[in-house]
């Protein structure tokens, strides 16, 4: 829609404020929490990919896709 | 521009630290230091056994409890490495034998009772531990303590991090443990020096220092005499009395880390064992016995009477 | 010279070069994990409005999901997922008009559809010293479909392990031989392939905020149509994009995170459709986690959705009243509940979501009246070992 050019202005802009700080990658405090990743549960994950690819048109985008299926 | 050296002091692990390191822009040596001084810093607060909300605290808040605690990636390898200065030493090296330092009250020059020592003694061994993979199961009334190796380690880690941030040519030193960022840019070593624990005025060895560590173990500080006898501020943790080993050690190896272990073992070990142990290793290395005599290999040659300087940082 | 090792030295020196701060590498998990999930999932009936003919019962379904991730080695991580699932229910079938001329929907069959599924899937992961490499492959199977599919992935890290830039790609080649084929007239063997690409990127802001957003496009071929509804033609090609973003933010007082995710999809079908959806994970006393969750979704219609079949229509003119490719909304919310005792972890999900017409953010020209609404309700467990 129209308003896309600014979201996405706005995420990128986001994306780069306040300086980027030391952090390791095998031990990040608190991004290393279960609760931080950006898939915390895999299975509840791949259940609702499988369900919204078969109960609407629109799936795909975040992950290289997975098995099909006939699902009507 | 030209590259100069950079030098920044702060203080952290309880002893002043220095970053030594050559660039040739000062916002970026800055800037590089500030995240190295950081990543001691980070180490500090994770590991430290008096802040209420450190790891560390969490992990001894955690003894008895059935269910045990998980281990991060750098806990669960700090622990590998524990483990592997418990077996390298027979049992000596032991980060469950906090609490026997604690009954040892240095300042007061009190001596506890068997009893006590006794009591104590039935919390403390490394293979009391349940320990698998990620899960850790501290039994009630154990703790452990990582403060005899988190410092070096944090020595490595930010030679390993300046690296990374593209300084070739630096010396780290916290406290007295250093890290080789990278030799000097014409490729000498770093002199460092080594303290003489009667005189801290004084060196008592020069080590030079191309790559890789040195730490020191040593009882500058803390130490007692009762009885005539002189005692040294590290416990054996199979006695519960202290050590009556070497009174002080330092080495030079290709990890901080390593050259830290390795000195406590050898300060851990009887006088001759200790030395024995240290030439064994085929490692640069200085020790001072109780009785103050001065030994070593590997050294380099000291001027007489050389004063320790601010250019050779101090053990 | 002769240098000699003790070795004292050699141990001590193998395990503190392992040490996080001194190796700097990635390294996969210490431990292994095996994973259960049972869910069953339940479409509401349809009204009798909706459908004046014919069955009103929907879609039930029942899934037992698998996983089981190991360390191999130093560098490695072995991952196997299996899933079964069995359907019983009805599906739309064709549209037609009803007696007062509105479209009405007519579910297939009068004894249903069961049917199963299963699916397995293995992939293995390498770990290097700034990033990973990964494959898998996999084979799923049910009465009237088969795929086959295989993806490979690969991410680095920058910047001091601050930005990760991921590459996957995926190509699944799929059989559809649909049941009952001579007998309603139906296309007996088809086969479809798609192939998909995705560019991603994750930046660390801070030791509490993550971002990532990634470009997908994905390009299907053969057969597309659904062998099930009566007057079902589609093209038979199809290219999708889809541009997601990501955001996690730890907010240390409350001790909770917040997820925020938005994607934007476009297909040459014409369908084009915005998914935004937070969820918020709250730790609790003991080892407890609630985490409710809220989606919105909306699409538009495919250039060729009708509500209402035409059954005369050549096959080179594109139709379908499959509700799925219709201009319409959908919310959906939720409720997990999450509890941790060492090494087993327990979790408990429902969620309900309603599509419908009203809650569009497209124009909705034609409605489709066999929009779907459903109630899922998930437990499963996790245990490390």
């Amino acid at each position: 829609m129209k308003q896309l050019p600014r979201v996405l202005a706005l995420f990128l802009a986001f994306a780069m404020i306040s300086g980027c700080v030391e952090v390791r990658p095998w031990e990040r405090g608190y991004l290393a929490r279960d609760e931080m990743a950006w898939d915390s549960d895999p299975l509840e994950s791949a259940l609702n990919d499988h369900i919204f690819f078969s109960k609407e048109a629109s799936s795909g985008g975040s992950s290289a896709a997975g098995g099909g299926c006939g699902c009507n | 521009m030209q590259a100069t050296l950079r030098r920044f002091g702060f203080q952290a692990m309880g002893s002043p630290c220095e970053l030594q390191f050559y660039s040739d822009s000062t916002i970026e040596a800055k800037k590089a230091s500030r995240r190295l001084a950081a990543e001691v810093v980070r180490l500090e607060k994770k590991y430290s056994r008096f802040l209420r909300d450190s790891y560390l605290t969490a992990i001894n808040y955690s003894a008895g409890d059935s269910l045990g605690i998980r281990l991060d990636s750098e806990t669960y390898r700090l622990l590998e490495h524990a483990l592997a200065c418990f077996e390298e030493s027979e049992g000596l090296f032991d980060i469950t034998s906090a609490p026997l330092a604690q009954l040892w009250d240095f300042r007061n020059a009190r001596v506890p009772t068997q009893a006590q020592i006794d009591s104590a003694l039935e919390h403390i061994g490394f293979h009391r531990l349940h320990w698998k993979k990620s899960r850790l199961h501290l039994p009630a009334g154990m703790s452990i303590d990582l403060g005899g190796i988190v410092k070096e380690y944090a020595a490595d880690a930010v030679a390993s991090n300046a690296r990374r941030l593209g300084i070739t040519h630096g010396l780290v030193n916290l406290g007295g443990d250093f890290a080789v960022i990278g030799p000097k840019p014409d490729d000498s070593p770093w002199p460092v020096g080594i303290v003489d624990p009667r005189k801290p005025d004084t060196l008592m060895a020069k080590i030079n220092l191309g790559s890789g560590g040195i730490a020191s173990s040593g009882d500058y500080a803390r130490c007692f005499e009762h009885e005539g006898k002189r005692y040294s501020h590290i416990i054996n943790p199979k006695t519960g009395w202290p050590c009556e080993g070497l009174r002080a050690v330092s080495v030079a190896a290709n990890l901080s880390t390593v050259a830290g272990s390795m000195a406590t073992i050898a300060m851990l070990k009887s006088r001759d064992a200790g030395i024995k142990y240290l030439k064994d290793s085929g490692l640069p290395h200085v020790y001072m016995t109780q009785e103050e005599d001065v030994g070593g290999e590997g050294l380099a040659p000291l001027a007489a009477a050389q004063t320790a300087t601010d250019e050779q940082a101090t053990a | 010279m002769k240098t000699h090792y003790s070795r004292s030295l050699i141990a001590l020196s193998t395990t503190a070069l392992a040490l996080p701060g001194i190796s700097q590498g990635d390294a996969p998990p210490l431990d292994s994990t095996f994973s259960y999930k049972f869910s069953n999932y339940k479409e509401d009936d349809l009204s009798r409005t909706e459908a004046p003919f014919g069955e009103l019962e929907r879609y039930d379904i029942d899934v037992h999901q698998f996983q089981l991730i190991t360390p191999w080695g130093r560098n490695m991580a072995l991952q196997v997922d299996g899933n079964y699932e069995s359907l019983s229910g009805a599906s739309p079938w064709f549209t037609s008009t009803g007696l007062d001329g509105e479209p009405v929907v007519n579910l297939s069959g009068a004894s249903g559809i069961r049917d199963r599924r299963s699916e397995l899937a293995i992939g293995a992961r390498y770990y290097l010293e700034n990033g990973s490499i990964g494959g898998n492959i996999g084979y799923s199977e049910e009465d009237d479909y088969r795929a086959r599919y295989i993806g490979l992935s690969g991410e680095r890290h920058f910047n001091n392990d601050l930005t990760t830039i991921g590459l996957g790609f995926s190509h699944s080649a799929d059989d559809i031989f649909p049941t009952d084929a001579s007998l309603f007239n139906r296309v007996a063997s088809e086969s479809k392939q798609s192939t998909s690409l995705v560019l991603s990127v994750s930046q660390i802001i801070n030791q509490t905020t993550t971002v990532q957003t990634a470009l997908s496009i994905t390009e299907q071929s053969g057969y597309l149509s659904d062998p099930y509804k009566l007057f079902d033609v589609r093209p038979d090609d199809k290219t999708q994009f889809a541009w997601s973003n990501s955001f996690r933010h730890f907010f240390v007082e409350a001790e909770a995170a917040a997820h925020v995710n938005y994607r934007l999809y476009h297909d040459d079908f014409g369908v084009s459709s915005h998914t935004l959806d937070f969820a918020w994970h709250q730790n609790l006393p003991d080892d407890w986690r609630i985490i409710p969750n809220i989606r919105y979704y909306t699409q538009s219609a495919a250039k060729f959705f009708t509500n209402i079949d035409n059954p005369f229509t050549s096959s080179d003119q594109y139709q379908s009243s499959d509700y799925r490719l219709a201009a319409f909304g959908a919310i959906s919310g939720g409720f997990s509940v999450v509890k941790n005792w060492g090494v087993w972890t327990g979790t408990l999900t429902a969620e309900r979501y309603v599509a419908k017409e009203k809650y569009s953010g497209y124009t909705v020209a034609l409605p489709s009246t066999a929009l779907v609404s459903y109630t899922r309700l998930s437990v499963g467990f996790d245990y490390t070992f």
